[in-house]
């Protein structure tokens, strides 16, 4: 990787390239380098070349470094049989509406809550907030029951994307990162706006939302993760096969099918996201860094 | 600590006057909403998520934890759901073996991302390729990585990697999720794995906003790199290191897919019943929704006790 | 100035967003039970999964060739995964309302679906009208799916438990592999002569996790001649001399001859895919076990044979039997419960149609000949024509199983509430089978409490 000499970290830069210094640095760097790339590449190679053995091979003691006989055909059946085009499909579907639900519904809200005084703003806020404190698993039976039959308008949400979506936008963390985020935003720059006339969606729109681009980053990020990590809730609220996620699916297959194949379909799975995540890496990271996560 | 103490955050000294008025003039609620119907506006849809998500649940499970329905007839039965998960002899199995883990997955899952992000912003060489390596974990679908962890690292015969290993190099094997005292400590090494990308992330993030002249004064001051990371890194990440703590402890109480995947549900004597997993076992196994809310309520009950002595403990420190 | 204009024009398209979304959802609710044209819609469950390709083509098939001889009958399948009744994703559904019209059950979830009040009453449909073989329905089949008078269900299968054993290993331990073991100390010996082939290989396998381990522990507790539940069904009466011999038996051969391999905590498709690889001499299990082993987890039909469920010091004293049927959704018309039946009469109970389409079966990689599903009643016509379609067809050798329909040993059915009850001994099974100082008396009280607790809470 380049060489960034600019910012000085916990020991300086001069003391790394001055003998013992330099000795340890290097030592340092290869065993790190060596030990990481054994222990989170290695399951990843015994994954990929794990499902490419047959039933017999893997149940064998001790095991082989390299497939005897490689199956391919695992990952043809896990492709098929798990219909995976369609769970990655859904799974990210449901991703995108999250972003874009959270990134709409929760930005209005701290928006209003940091810059428009609403009655009663820092009382709902304080119940946003002290619902971070609550675990969805406390509330998963009440919630379950909830979008079985939802209050008032008696639909049941089961197996429709918006059970999760919707949840996903009581979101307390994410009003809470925008609203600090929008408070710093200096109060002058509202006061030029409002005298030039621009509404509060204009002044969101065209002032507060460009400026906020890495903290709205930030929230797609959590956003996707959170989809992408979920497992009780999807496995509840989209019971049926042609709505699983990607993670529900796999392990409903497990139950009926041989260890290679369902390992075949991990490896699968994990293919799309990883191509995204080496894409968007460096935003990811910018994003992490200037978005207002500082200490 | 702020989160749950300062909404304003920062904005909390000297608050700047709104940009539009509402509060100078005594009016009604209605023309205050009326007056700022676009604030309100903008609020309405995170605030009826919340309330119908969130808020409105949380009645709803206290509520339905003093109910028992059956074939479609709920009658009110006072404490007896209570009763029965308490006298459950897994509930307090459980919630050993929660804390248990959550002690564990502090001590692993919350100290190694924070050593490693450190470790990491000082090397000037494959710094991406390590921060991928650490990332890629995380990009598996959870289930995927557990099944990873049960089909090859944690096979009790010496098929398994870990045992395969272990036994190459002369040392005693284990049965990993078949043996009670294992079991906790697997799931946790299995659970660290697999989530500790975004931790160092975040921390990685953190340590870059760090100014390095606090370092070099410290430096000059005769400070070792261990005192440096005392009275420099930690510090001035507190806040960071904060958040993630109580979302750490948060996430870590709801144990659920590691057992659920990894111990095929209870374990071995239940060494791996979790609360979590019990709330799912009394819901849907048992069915028994009302047993199950109950027991929701006493973990909330439970959260809320840890968090106000969290708060105050934090408060002291400020 | 417009400043006012544009705030409620803003107010409203998030108000209007909101309730669109919301009204979005409602649209994929029911679909009406009959359409424009007169025709009847069910949906139905339990359409097998992609994997299992041939079975698919077979059920696709079976809708096509009935809609085309009722035309104004639409069949709407649905498929709920590999297993059709998963007992937690059962309960969601349930309680979700989610149910198909015509839903898959065992025959073990009676209770479960009356509690959640989604089950209709079909005793005025069920008859010759609907169903022409009703009459050679095994009278104990509709029995069980029938409470208080009233029929719930339709059975559309039945099986009860034997002990399936891999002959190639039989033959390379050097035992007999046409005289299956007939008692446990005999399980208990060839266990050991199978396992010392070594290689990973266990010589007996057994459940421990997921609701199966209470199940197969149930089957064991048969043999003894125990019962799980006191006759009236409200106390447990597995802690005692027959349950203890039970959990004895295990310990014996997982830790005082090490014949049960290492890998515990097993269920349903573990032990499969271990026997499927050929890991596995020896397990209880129904002979459609072997189907799932071939078609599921790569194995081999010529492999396996199947006797009689062993007995203590003889033959066992009772097996577990147990089965499936389809229950119909509350609220449905009359029409839709006529067209509900037909189907099922069409697809599960007419000799030489659907699952008796043995012609059909016997070219692909489904057994043909296994002593199942047991869904006529002895000396009925159906049976007899079932019987012998199945004999002209038989694509495995029907000896593999003539020890076990040759010694059959009473069938006793599954406790009330089992599946919550089975999860319990769960705990009994891997405490046994994981833990070589275990202690048989407190697993039993414990499990004793646990389902004596569970089954005060359920009355």
């Amino acid at each position: 990787m380049a060489q960034d000499s600019g910012t000085r970290t916990l020991i300086s830069h001069a003391q790394l390239r001055r003998g013992r210094g330099r000795v340890l640095y290097w030592t340092l760097l290869t065993v790190v380098v060596v030990g990481f790339t054994l222990v989170f590449i290695g399951p990843l190679y015994w994954m990929v070349t794990g499902a490419l053995k047959s039933g017999q091979e893997i149940a064998q003691t001790p095991p082989s470094l390299f497939p005897q006989d490689p199956q391919p055909q695992n990952y043809v059946d896990a492709w098929t049989n798990l219909n995976l085009a369609k769970l990655l499909f859904n799974t990210f579907y449901y991703a995108v509406g999250a972003v874009l639900f959270q990134l709409v519904l929760d930005t209005a809200a701290a928006y209003s809550l940091s810059k428009l005084r609403p009655v009663f703003g820092n009382a709902i806020l304080g119940l946003m907030l002290a619902t971070l404190m609550i675990p969805a698993m406390v509330l998963i039976v009440p919630q379950y029951v909830t979008v079985i039959d939802l209050p008032i308008l008696h639909l049941n949400l089961l197996d429709s994307p918006f059970a999760i979506w919707l949840p996903l936008v009581a979101n307390a963390f994410n009003i809470f990162l925008l609203k600090r985020f929008f408070d710093s935003i200096p109060e002058d720059l509202m006061a030029a706006a409002l005298v030039d006339g621009a509404t509060p969606l204009r002044t969101l729109w065209s002032i507060i939302l460009p400026m906020s681009r890495p903290i709205l980053g930030v929230v797609s990020i959590f956003a996707v993760t959170a989809v992408w990590k979920d497992f009780l809730w999807p496995k509840l609220v989209m019971p049926s096969p042609e709505t699983r996620t990607v993670s529900v699916g796999i392990y409903a297959f497990a139950g009926g099918t041989p260890m290679n194949v369902v390992i075949a379909a991990s490896v699968i799975a994990a293919i799309p996201t990883v191509i995204i995540f080496l894409v968007f890496q460096r935003n990811i990271m910018s994003g992490l860094t200037t978005g207002s996560l500082k200490g | 600590m702020a989160i749950t103490t300062a909404p304003g955050a920062t904005g909390a000294p000297g608050r700047p006057a709104p940009p539009y008025p509402s509060g100078w003039r005594r009016t009604s609620l209605g023309r205050k909403v009326r007056d700022n119907l676009t604030g309100h506006a903008f609020l309405i849809g995170a605030v009826l998520c919340f309330a119908v998500f969130s808020w409105y649940p949380m009645v709803r499970g206290v509520v339905m934890s003093f109910q028992r329905t059956r074939r479609g007839q709920t009658t009110w039965v006072g404490w007896d759901n209570y009763a029965r998960i308490v006298d459950d002899p897994s509930f307090w199995t459980a919630w050993k073996n929660t804390f248990y883990f959550t002690i564990l997955a502090l001590v692993l899952g919350y100290a190694v991302p924070f050593l490693v992000a450190i470790l990491l912003n000082e090397f000037r060489h494959a710094k991406g390729y390590l921060r991928i390596l650490v990332y890629l974990p995380v990009m598996l679908p959870p289930a995927s990585a557990l099944f990873l962890f049960k089909f090859y690292a944690y096979d009790p015969s010496e098929a398994g990697l870990f045992n395969a290993t272990l036994s190459a190099l002369h040392l005693p094997t284990s049965e990993w999720m078949q043996s009670p005292g294992m079991t906790m400590p697997a799931m946790v090494i299995a659970s660290t794995w697999m989530n500790m990308g975004s931790a160092v992330l975040i921390y990685l993030a953190a340590l870059q906003n760090i100014p390095g002249e606090l370092y070099e004064a410290a430096e000059l001051d005769g400070a070792g790199i261990w005192r440096r990371i005392v009275n420099v890194t930690i510090p001035q990440t507190r806040l960071i290191l904060a958040l993630l703590a109580m979302l750490q402890i948060v996430a870590t109480m709801q144990l659920f897919i590691e057992p659920l995947i990894l111990a095929n549900g209870a374990g071995t004597g239940d060494s791996a019943t979790s609360v979590a997993y019990l709330i799912y076992q009394h819901g849907f196994f048992q069915n028994d929704l009302n047993g199950a809310a109950a027991l929701g309520v006493i973990m909330l009950v439970v959260l809320a006790g840890f968090s106000a002595g969290y708060v105050r403990l934090t408060a002291k420190q400020d | 100035m417009s400043v006012p204009q544009y705030r409620k024009a803003a107010a409203l398209a998030l108000v209007a967003g909101l309730g669109l979304s919301l009204a979005a959802c409602s649209t994929k609710g029911d679909d009406p039970g009959k359409d424009a044209g007169g025709k009847v819609t069910i949906t139905v469950d339990c359409q097998p999964v992609g994997s299992q390709k041939e079975l698919l083509q077979n059920w696709n098939d079976d809708v096509a060739e009935f809609q085309r001889q009722n035309p104004d009958i639409v069949i709407k399948s649905v498929s709920v995964g590999e297993q059709c009744n998963n007992p937690p994703d059962f309960t969601a559904r349930l309680a979700g309302g989610t149910v198909t019209d015509v839903f898959y059950g065992y025959m073990t979830d009676l209770q479960q679906v009356l509690d959640s009040g989604q089950a209709m009453d079909i005793t005025p449909y069920a008859n010759k009208d609907t169903i022409p073989t009703w009459d050679s329905v095994d009278p104990a089949l509709k029995e069980v799916f029938t409470d208080g008078g009233k029929l719930y269900a339709v059975p559309v299968k039945n099986y009860s438990m034997g002990l399936v054993y891999n002959k190639v290993l039989f033959q390379r331990a050097g035992l007999d592999v046409n005289n299956p073991p007939k008692t446990w100390p005999e399980v208990r010996a060839a266990a050991k002569k199978i396992a010392a082939l070594g290689d990973g290989i266990a010589g007996y396998a057994e459940y421990s996790a997921g609701n199966t381990g209470g199940w197969h522990f149930t089957s064991l507790l048969y043999s003894q001649g125990g019962q799980v539940l006191t006759p009236d069904g409200k106390k447990a009466d597995f802690n005692n001399a027959m349950g203890r011999q039970v959990l004895q038996n295990l310990k014996d051969m997982r830790y005082g001859d090490n014949s049960m391999g290492s890998r515990q905590l097993l269920q349903w498709g573990d032990l499969l895919t271990n026997a499927g690889a050929g890991k596995v001499g020896m397990f209880i299990g129904a002979p459609d076990t072997t189907q799932a082993i071939v078609s599921q987890f790569q194995g081999k039909f010529q492999d396996w044979a199947m006797g009689p469920l062993p007995g203590q010091d003889g033959p066992a004293k009772a097996t577990l039997g147990g089965g499936e049927g389809y229950f119909f959704k509350k609220g449905l018309t009359p029409e839709q419960v006529k067209a509900g039946l037909k189907w099922i009469a069409y697809q599960k109970l007419t000799p030489g149609k659907g699952q008796f389409d043995y012609v059909r079966s016997k070219p692909q990689n489904y057994p043909v000949g296994l002593p199942q599903p047991l869904l006529f009643a002895n000396g009925s016509a159906a049976q007899k024509q079932e019987l012998d379609l199945r004999k002209a067809n038989a694509n495995v050798d029907t000896a593999n199983f003539a020890a076990f329909e040759a010694n059959p040993v009473p069938i006793k059915g599954e406790p009330r509430n089992a599946q919550a009850i089975y999860a319990v001994l769960d705990a009994a099974m891997s405490g046994v089978l994981t833990n070589p100082n275990a202690n048989i008396d407190a697993l039993l009280k414990t499990a004793e409490d646990k389902v004596n607790k569970l089954l005060a809470a359920g009355s």
